[in-house]
């Protein structure tokens, strides 16, 4: 059996990009499964240039809990030493997101994953740099399941603001690896090769769209259920 | 000891004339003990909780030494012609009091009046103040949990959404600043009262403490529905 292990990515702005080349630095709407399986190299303490056709292999998904939105950024910054003007670039971010994020494969190598990720190496960051993550990351390992039924039992983790506002619509989507043979709904170029920053590579990934309802969570303003009489019944 | 639970008929002119003051309410409590407990601040007491669940359940939690009759309350503010369901229960509380053993865990729901004493000044005479925000109403509590026999458990450290002021397996919500008038024999007062409601796990420390607790209150402003709290088991 598969273990898998979860991470809630939320933080006030994640850039997640794919396909960004030059002063253009575009956004997909979730995280990527090169910028997660980045987060967790970097949390090992892998080199730049260190073979990663480990992590590559594992099983990759993504639950979308909170969609959040789209936000462009006009860069116009100067080098802090010359003063020199960096080229002007264009940056896109999602504000206020939140996702959780998993990766599926053998027992031992996820507790390794999730032992680093404990204390990891280099700081875990969002897609970019300046995008550090709130509390709680790390969700835990799940063990002898599969991503999709570790989607299915995990709670919402949308913010109260969020839920209470889309109270009627109660599906989550997930991005999943396409299985063998399966045909994929999308594409993306973002299985890393190499992080080498000289040259990174990517491969292409078959993705499959699915939704799942999230774990019925009770909605905010609900006081949690409490009855004394019960501890009294006689049976 | 008993506990009794009563349903409130929000749709009725009287149940919304007693829900609006709490001074009114303590006297249709009152008024269902033909011989109502010494009031010299001694023995057990006459204690009750409004809990707003929902919108249309609404239920009143009495604990009394003697078993009181609701007939008037069920024809002002309750379902009186309703057959399925009687106007009210009355459950025998001191069994379950007397079983109460050290260690044993429970949930536990409290409406309380959360207040200290303070001098703005050096020289001025002490007022009685509410305690305003959640850190200080959740404080107000758990000063008061040994003295009271139980401990509010604690939540493991990857379940904490902050570092600071979320370790315990507590919440405080419903914060109601009361005001409501009190008519006297010769003029009119008002009382104006601060109540909050915790809801959380606990640990019994001290069974006989606990049993003093659960019988005489917790905190001020017992007769406006202030200090009760009621345990049922973890489900």
């Amino acid at each position: 059996m598969t273990s898998v292990l979860l991470l809630r990515l939320a933080g006030p702005l994640q850039a997640w990009g794919s396909a960004a080349r030059f002063a253009r630095r575009t956004t997909e709407n979730a995280p990527t499964k090169s910028g997660v399986l980045g987060l967790l190299a970097a949390a090992q303490g892998r080199e730049r240039d260190a073979d990663l056709s480990d992590l590559a292999a594992l099983r990759f998904g993504v639950r979308i809990d909170q969609p959040g939105t789209r936000i462009r950024d006009f860069q116009t910054a100067h080098h802090a030493d010359s003063g020199k003007s960096m080229p002007l670039s264009e940056r896109f971010y999602l504000a206020d997101a939140v996702f959780v994020a998993g990766v599926e494969g053998d027992a031992s190598f996820i507790e390794a994953l999730h032992t680093a990720v404990q204390a990891p190496a280099f700081l875990p960051y969002l897609g970019r740099r300046s995008c550090p993550p709130v509390e709680p990351f790390d969700l835990g390992v799940r063990p002898d399941t599969h991503l999709m039924q570790a989607f299915r039992e995990e709670p919402w983790h949308a913010s109260e603001w969020h839920r209470a506002r889309t109270r009627s619509r109660r599906t989550l989507d997930v991005l999943l690896d396409s299985a063998h043979g399966e045909p994929p709904h999308l594409s993306l170029r973002d299985t890393p090769v190499s992080f080498d920053p000289r040259h990174r590579r990517y491969e292409l990934r078959g993705i499959t769209t699915t939704s799942v309802e999230p774990n019925s969570a009770p909605l905010p303003g609900t006081p949690p259920p409490h009855d004394p009489t019960t501890a009294l019944r006689k049976s | 000891m008993y506990l009794t639970r009563f349903r409130v008929n929000a749709h009725r002119r009287e149940a919304r004339h007693l829900l609006a003051s709490p001074h009114r309410l303590h006297g249709a409590v009152n008024g269902a003990f033909p011989e109502p407990p010494a009031a010299d601040g001694t023995g057990p007491r006459i204690l009750w909780r409004l809990d707003h669940n929902a919108h249309s359940d609404i239920l009143l939690f009495i604990v009394s030494p003697s078993r009181p009759d609701l007939t008037h309350l069920v024809d002002q503010a309750g379902w009186p012609a309703a057959t399925d369901a009687e106007g009210w229960q009355t459950y025998d509380y001191g069994d379950f009091l007397g079983a109460l053993t050290t260690g044993s865990t429970w949930s536990f729901r409290l409406t309380a009046n959360p207040v200290h004493s303070i001098r703005r000044k050096e020289g001025e005479p002490t007022k009685r103040t509410a305690h305003v925000t959640f850190r200080h109403q959740a404080r107000w509590l758990l000063q008061r949990q040994e003295k009271n026999g139980f401990e509010i458990l604690t939540k493991p450290a990857g379940r904490r959404l902050h570092i600071e002021g979320d370790e315990h397996q507590m919440i405080v919500r419903d914060h109601r600043p009361l005001q409501f008038p009190k008519l006297s024999r010769d003029k009119q007062l008002n009382v104006s009262i601060t109540k909050v409601t915790y809801d959380g796990r606990l640990r019994v420390t001290d069974p006989d403490l606990l049993r003093g607790t659960l019988t005489s209150g917790l905190g001020k402003a017992k007769a406006y529905g202030c200090g009760l709290m009621t345990l049922a088991p973890i489900g």
